[in-house]
């Protein structure tokens, strides 16, 4: 007789369990589902609502203003009043980093749903129709795309100058090209299926045929490309505050938190000023890329598992 | 092959001229022409209208946009990229001065990344779901996730400030010129930045080398009863290679601004360093000269991609 191999065993467990009747039927999408049972997204995902709830509620969190200044607590280190101390004009650095936490995840977080939401919108019809529009925004995305992304973003914020509103702006502007040419490509594949000449057959609209019927189809990688698009502009936001040409430095955010690390004696003397807010962005980075990996092969039916 | 690179070079071109007319058109739109740069402000409110209009007559200003376009097109074409707004120093220059600096890091950045980020990432896939892929996965991860400057500040203050084996920036002394001078200061803005895209690349050489072994071909190669590392490596890495050079490709030219923040970071006196004082000081020309010059490599980089691929992958045909 044979030992039974690990397989078997998965197998004879699962059966008992049915046998038992203590198999829950499965419920749910199952994209969602093998989401959940992915170890690294699922801690991704946690981390990602705990910094993000963090930030929305930062006034039950702190009880200081993030903007005041006192100069009379100047760079404390921590204590029990100040969780992480204080920098040079004597604010409060846990609050700064809480409140910095909502500019910065608006920009990136935003950013790159407006900009999924512009290129998803053209990539779908273009692709779908054809026709000049097509033709128009393929030559316009690669214009934009023939630039490195930093030359780009710097070259546009020396033309429209620096402000909350236009750093958002050329983010967009930099980020719906590569949108619209994912989406794009899935709706030409998908335009081919057999569906697709059904509903053409039946004469639906083609709105309809894109948004409704087509679009759902090709959400996956969408999704994947929409978390990558969050995790790369709050990189970006970050190195660009870092030089004080992001974000105007008067508003918190976490790339305006670190400006002061360019400053030696800060980075030896100061590590509250600048570690922890450092630790946060990758914090919050790796989270959105664990969900990102999650929905890739949540999404993927060529990994099947 | 020729006409394949023709075909190529006839998109190429084309793309660079609407991208010149645009830049051209922002430098347009930007406050100021050359008379108000060359002259100080002070100096202008003394010279009287009329001079000024006769300025700009002799520089040619007051001919139309288009006309203007073409002067300054032909003059770039002939090498001619005209004058920084700081000090009016040709523009030519300052890249060619610059340029060097950011090409040692980007050389050193690119060699390192690609040796190791492939053997990692084909060492990855080959082990899929051991102890040691898990560990190079989530350090790819954190790779990726970690703001390239923080990396380099905590770099700087370990091994600059606390243990001090290293220079805190700059590339050159006074007076130190020989390699071993130079080289302690690359290495700390080399390895920062060559860590950070070894990660990349090693995620990327992996996915693409799983994605290749699970295709037919391998079976078949398998099935013929070929060794197995003549299957991964000569059968497998070979398609698994195309994706790979597609992303080193197109590293190469952003390794232009890809290194901007590092720079910084660093003090190195590259052409990164120079656009981000150019975009604080409002030195349009020089901007957007920066910018014409980076898209020009990521363009030509893109040919050159293209080129390779084909060359690598057997199944990519060249028609």
């Amino acid at each position: 007789m044979m030992s039974k191999s690990a397989l078997d065993k998965k197998f004879d467990r699962i059966r008992s369990l049915e046998e038992a009747g203590k198999l829950k039927p499965l419920t749910g999408s199952r994209a969602l589902r093998k989401m959940l049972n992915n170890r690294l997204a699922l801690i991704g995902l946690i981390v990602f609502l705990v910094i993000l709830l963090a930030s929305i509620f930062a006034p039950l969190l702190t009880a200081h203003n993030p903007m005041k200044i006192n100069l009379r607590d100047m760079l404390q280190a921590p204590s029990f009043e100040h969780i992480l101390g204080t920098d040079k004009t004597g604010r409060d650095v846990f609050a700064r980093i809480l409140y910095g936490g909502r500019i910065s995840i608006l920009v990136g977080l935003g950013s790159a749903l407006i900009g999924a939401f512009i290129g998803v919108g053209i990539g779908c019809f273009a692709g779908y129709k054809g026709g000049w529009i097509d033709v128009a925004a393929l030559r316009l995305s690669e214009i934009f795309m023939a630039f490195p992304q930093i030359i780009l973003v710097l070259l546009l914020v020396s033309i429209v100058g620096q402000s909350l509103i236009n750093l958002m702006l050329i983010f967009v502007l930099t980020g719906w090209g590569a949108m619209y040419r994912l989406t794009r490509a899935r709706v030409l594949s998908l335009r081919e299926e057999e569906y697709v000449q059904a509903l053409q057959s039946f004469g639906l609209s083609t709105w309809l045929i894109c948004y409704k019927h087509i679009l759902p189809n090709a959400l996956g990688p969408i999704a994947v490309n929409i978390t990558l698009t969050t995790a790369m502009f709050i990189l970006a936001e970050a190195g660009l505050s870092f030089l004080g040409l992001g974000v105007p430095p008067s508003i918190p955010t976490w790339g305006n938190i670190l400006i002061v690390a360019q400053d030696l004696r800060v980075l030896q003397n100061n590590w509250w000023l600048w570690l922890p807010v450092g630790m946060v962005i990758s914090l919050f980075v790796m989270a959105v890329n664990f969900i990102g990996d999650g929905l890739r092969d949540s999404a993927d039916p060529t990994l099947q598992g | 092959m020729l006409t394949f690179i023709i075909r190529r070079l006839l998109i190429v071109v084309p793309m660079l001229f609407v991208i010149s007319f645009l830049v051209y058109l922002g430098l347009e739109l930007t406050p100021g022409d050359a008379v108000s740069h060359m002259i100080d402000p002070e100096v202008a409110s003394r010279i009287s209208a009329e001079q000024l209009s006769e300025m700009r007559e002799a520089l040619g200003l007051n001919k139309s946009f288009l006309e203007r376009y073409y002067i300054w097109i032909v003059n770039v074409l002939q090498g001619d990229f005209g004058h920084s707004l700081a000090g009016g120093v040709p523009i030519s220059d300052i890249v060619f001065d610059r340029l060097p600096a950011t090409l040692e890091l980007s050389f050193i950045a690119i060699v390192f990344s690609t040796i190791f980020g492939c053997l990692l990432g084909v060492f990855s896939a080959l082990k899929k779901g051991s102890l040691t892929d898990n560990s190079l996965s989530v350090v790819g991860m954190l790779g990726i996730s970690i703001p390239e400057f923080f990396f380099g500040l905590v770099a700087l203050l370990i091994f600059a400030l606390n243990l001090q084996w290293l220079p805190i920036g700059g590339r050159l002394l006074p007076g130190y010129e020989t390699i071993w001078d130079r080289l302690p200061h690359m290495v700390l803005p080399g390895f920062v930045l060559a860590l950070m895209m070894t990660a990349g690349v090693m995620r990327y050489s992996r996915s693409a080398m799983l994605d290749s072994l699970s295709r037919d071909f391998i079976k078949t190669a398998r099935a013929k009863g070929l060794p197995e590392w003549r299957i991964n490596f000569i059968h497998g890495f070979r398609v698994a290679l195309t994706p790979v050079i597609v992303l080193i490709g197109f590293r190469l030219p952003t390794l232009i601004g890809g290194s901007v923040i590092i720079e910084q970071v660093f003090q190195w006196p590259g052409i990164g360093n120079e656009f981000i004082a150019a975009v604080r000081g409002q030195d349009y020309p020089l901007v957007m000269m920066i910018a014409l010059f980076s898209v020009f490599a990521v363009l030509m980089a893109s040919l050159i991609i293209d080129v390779l691929t084909a060359l690598v992958d057997p199944r990519v045909r060249l028609d």
